[in-house]
């Protein structure tokens, strides 16, 4: 009797104990989240794609920190100044710990780039000429011309623990990522789940939510179905067709916001074009206002993007740096079939035909609107033969010197919030100095453009550098080397009680997110 | 029996280098990786050192080479993606699909051989025919329209099982498996279903096609006379002879259900091989693809091996040489 007795007190005990754990757990705010794909990487220096970004912002932080607003503000850096024209200082935060409880040291941040600049990301570094620690707490850094947008570029580079990787090895980073970040990494099963938990000693505060959990479902209606049965409290990318759907839906809700992504058309500028007979028509800047506005993108935005698109103002967004206030090429160049006539029997062009390289799995819609691009510059005489071709070959197939294309359609965009970098890439004559105009896939060449993104890459004060890129922008607004089509709109479905704004640069990061109890 | 399955082994490698040859060469068509892992507006300085590191830097026969060299000593070469070793990447993939691939199989045979010895054994019945026009389903819709359509029905509208995932998982001999617990069998039951009806649909259509032909042999009324039970008659001397067929099938299917399960995967966000396949053609990783296709060929002739065994036990006539 007395055995039963202590088995089942023994009984009660437990029960009673199972149900406290269980109390303590739900107390803990969890959230799992829908992604398109898995994170192909833990290593922030291994390659990049938006599902890896998201989880190195979770385990890592950069010196700099980019808001969702995408204006910049002190990461681990606490502070920055220039010393001269080309070398800055950035004052180290005191008592940054890392997830195994080692302090963070400017020894750190030393190694990080050196690492950096023999990897795959080599790129992010590109501005960054030398670096060495002053202190525990200080790190100087060499450009190598005076460069304003050195924090903006800093923004990207995340920071490694040197003992860490040491300790594990560099292949065994993408297991054991460790940083200074909000959460750790808990377990990763590849395209299961990644597993984050709350770190406790975050320089900024522990973050509210305990437990996230990202699940890649590739599928976007299955991804529809996870929100709607409770299995996921946020999905990424909802899908077109099912907005009006979860809209209607009792406890969730839509969340949109314009992306960062242009997608722009490029118009080669050679005498001698591949893909044209004769000579190259587009050489002459009526043909190129000509089929501007011959391109009806409400329309696009309409028929083909279920009116999830914003047209674009100009090459980058307001947000930027170089985006001139006011400026907008809808209103400068508005869809005007008569017009665009007329400026094709003032350049003395008949008509002529052309091929456009365009993908078929990269952007939304991408294949339909090289469809309706065809279309629409038909009616002024433009005969558009389409080249449509997955994104594996395209990149390959477009790249500069561009043997193979006069017209190409690409996206762009500048999570640094800087358009420096992209009209140096795209716009700077080719050939003319390393690392520029090595993305001008037009061949567009315009000294004043070069000088205007020379002197702008030279200054290390932002205001200037300001200036001299609306400068450019102008210049290029007239000129049109390339046609800004629209911004894709990046769509989230949310479960009702998660409180959570979406980013410009689609970082879903849970240290910002809350959930109601 | 031993010299026979070395011949077949010795066939095998034979197999394998010619699928490694012709995947070298085809995904020599398919776009340049190096352009996948750098940025857009990477410098030449920059693929340069993106085309070191992957090695691409060398020509297609030394890449080849140094390949199949690498490979005779064990090293299957590395993702470009995920720069880790690709044999590793499938291999971590593998349980998952072996586990989602079994349970379809075993849902198939289950159903199909019963109700294909029933439809073949009473082919005039109302039930029976109904039986065959419903295998006829099975055949024709698309897995990616029954996936989903599972998917609402069970998930979105009656909240009987999960839409997608593997669910809690197990460590059973150091992998993890779904099927240890019962919050994995719910993830497992839709997509099983979904990958298991076109194969039920065929076994069932075999079953019976060989159930026709054996019910009308001497030997069945024989046994019938000498007293032996219709189910006997039916399971122990029909379904025995009508069998080489079925299980030949039977081994196709698990060995093209094991390879390319990927549009199931893909819909029920099932992290097991195929969609490793899909993803790294996408972003033309061919190590992975190289190796992924080599096990493929490896998975088809060990099958077909045992099938042939399992030949010789169905019926000891058949001897192999």
């Amino acid at each position: 009797m007395s055995t039963v007795n202590t088995a089942l007190r023994a009984l009660a005990a437990s029960v009673c104990l199972a149900a406290l754990t269980v109390g303590a757990a739900s107390a803990e705010k969890s959230l799992t989240i829908g992604l398109t794909s898995d994170a192909t990487h833990m290593d922030p220096q291994a390659g990049e794609e938006l599902s890896s970004n998201i989880m190195f912002y979770h385990i890592y932080d950069p010196l700099v920190r980019r808001t969702p607003d995408l204006t910049f503000e002190p990461g681990l850096a606490e502070s920055w100044e220039l010393i001269d024209d080309t070398t800055w200082h950035f004052k180290l935060r005191d008592g940054v710990k890392f997830h195994d409880g080692d302090e963070l040291k400017a020894s750190d941040v030393v190694y990080t780039l050196n690492r950096l600049k023999e990897s795959l990301m080599v790129n992010l570094a590109a501005n960054i000429e030398s670096f060495k620690a002053i202190d525990d707490h200080t790190v100087e850094i060499k450009t190598p011309a005076p460069y304003a947008a050195l924090p903006n570029d800093l923004a990207a580079i995340l920071i490694l623990s040197e003992d860490h990787v040491n300790k594990v090895g560099n292949d065994g980073l993408e297991q054991n990522p460790m940083g200074t970040g909000p959460y750790k990494l808990v377990d990763w099963v590849r395209e299961d789940k990644v597993e984050l938990e709350a770190f406790d000693d975050y320089y900024m505060g522990e973050a509210e939510i305990e437990n996230v959990t990202f699940r890649p479902i590739t599928n976007p209606a299955t991804r529809t179905a996870a929100l709607l049965t409770g299995e996921v409290d946020i999905v990424q990318d909802l899908a077109v067709r099912d907005v009006e759907r979860v809209k209607g839906e009792d406890g969730f809700e839509v969340v949109t916001r314009p992306s960062l992504l242009n997608l722009v058309l490029a118009l080669d500028m050679r005498e001698n074009s591949p893909t044209i007979d004769g000579e190259n028509p587009m050489t002459d800047r009526r043909v190129r206002e000509a089929m501007a506005r011959a391109i009806d993108v409400t329309a696009l935005q309409r028929a083909i993007m279920g009116g999830l698109s914003t047209p674009s103002e100009q090459y980058v967004p307001s947000s930027h740096v170089g985006f001139v206030d006011g400026v907008n090429f809808r209103e400068i160049y508005p869809y005007d079939l008569e017009k665009a006539k007329e400026l094709m029997a003032e350049a003395g062009v008949n008509g002529f035909t052309l091929t456009l390289d365009a993908t078929n799995n990269r952007y939304v819609n991408d294949a339909q609107i090289a469809q309706a691009l065809a279309g629409m510059l038909a009616k002024i005489g433009v005969n558009v033969e389409l080249n449509v071709m997955p994104k594996s070959n395209f990149w390959g197939y477009i790249r500069v010197p561009t043997e193979k294309s006069s017209f190409i359609m690409s996206g762009w965009d500048v999570p640094s919030g800087d358009a420096g970098s992209m009209y140096g890439a795209l716009f700077y004559s080719r050939d003319k100095r390393e690392g520029y105009g090595q993305v001008n896939r037009g061949s567009y060449s315009n000294t004043e453009v070069d000088a205007l993104i020379d002197k702008a890459d030279s200054t290390a004060k932002v205001e200037e550098r300001d200036a001299l890129l609306q400068e450019a922008t102008k210049i290029l607004m007239r000129e049109i080397p390339m046609i800004p089509v629209h911004y894709e709109q990046d769509i989230y479905g949310a479960r009702d009680g998660v409180e959570f704004t979406p980013r410009t640069d689609k970082f879903l990061w849970a240290y910002d997110m809350d959930v109601a109890q | 029996m031993l010299g026979y399955i070395i011949k077949r082994l010795i066939q095998m490698l034979i197999v394998l280098w010619a699928v490694s040859i012709i995947v070298f060469l085809m995904m020599s068509f398919t776009g340049d990786p190096v352009f996948m892992v750098v940025p857009i507006d990477a410098t030449d300085a920059e693929i340069e050192q993106a085309r070191r590191i992957l090695g691409l830097d060398r020509s297609l026969p030394e890449q080849y080479l140094i390949f199949v060299q690498n490979m005779l000593q064990g090293d299957f070469g590395r993702s470009y993606v995920f720069r880790e070793p690709a044999l590793d990447l499938i291999l971590e993939r593998l349980p998952a699909t072996l586990e989602l691939v079994l349970v379809a199989m075993a849902m198939s045979a289950l159903v199909a051989i019963p109700l294909g010895v029933y439809a073949g054994a009473n082919p005039g019945r109302f039930s029976s025919r109904s039986i065959m026009s419903g295998s006829l389903l099975g055949i024709s819709l698309p897995s990616f329209w029954v996936g989903m359509m599972l998917i609402f029905l069970f998930a979105v509208k009656w909240r009987i099982f999960p839409s997608s995932g593997r669910g809690d998982t197990e460590a059973f001999l150091g992998v993890q498996w779904s099927i240890l617990t019962a919050d994995g069998w719910s993830h497992v039951i839709l997509p099983s279903l979904t990958l298991s009806l076109a194969t039920m649909a065929m076994l069932l259509r075999i079953t019976r096609a060989g159930m026709m032909e054996v019910t009308r042999q001497d030997y069945m009324k024989f046994a019938r006379a000498k007293g032996v039970s219709r189910r006997g008659v039916l399971y122990g001397h029909g379904l025995r002879n009508a069998l080489i067929p079925v299980v030949t099938i039977f081994g196709i299917q698990l060995g093209d259900l094991i390879a390319f399960a990927t549009i199931t995967e893909t819909i029920f966000a099932w992290p097991g091989l195929g969609k490793l396949l899909i993803d790294s053609i996408y972003r033309a990783d061919r190590p992975v693809i190289v190796v992924y296709l080599m096990l493929v060929a490896v998975i088809f002739v060990v099958i077909n091996l045992i099938v042939d065994i399992v030949y010789t036990l169905i019926d000891p006539r058949i001897t192999v040489k």
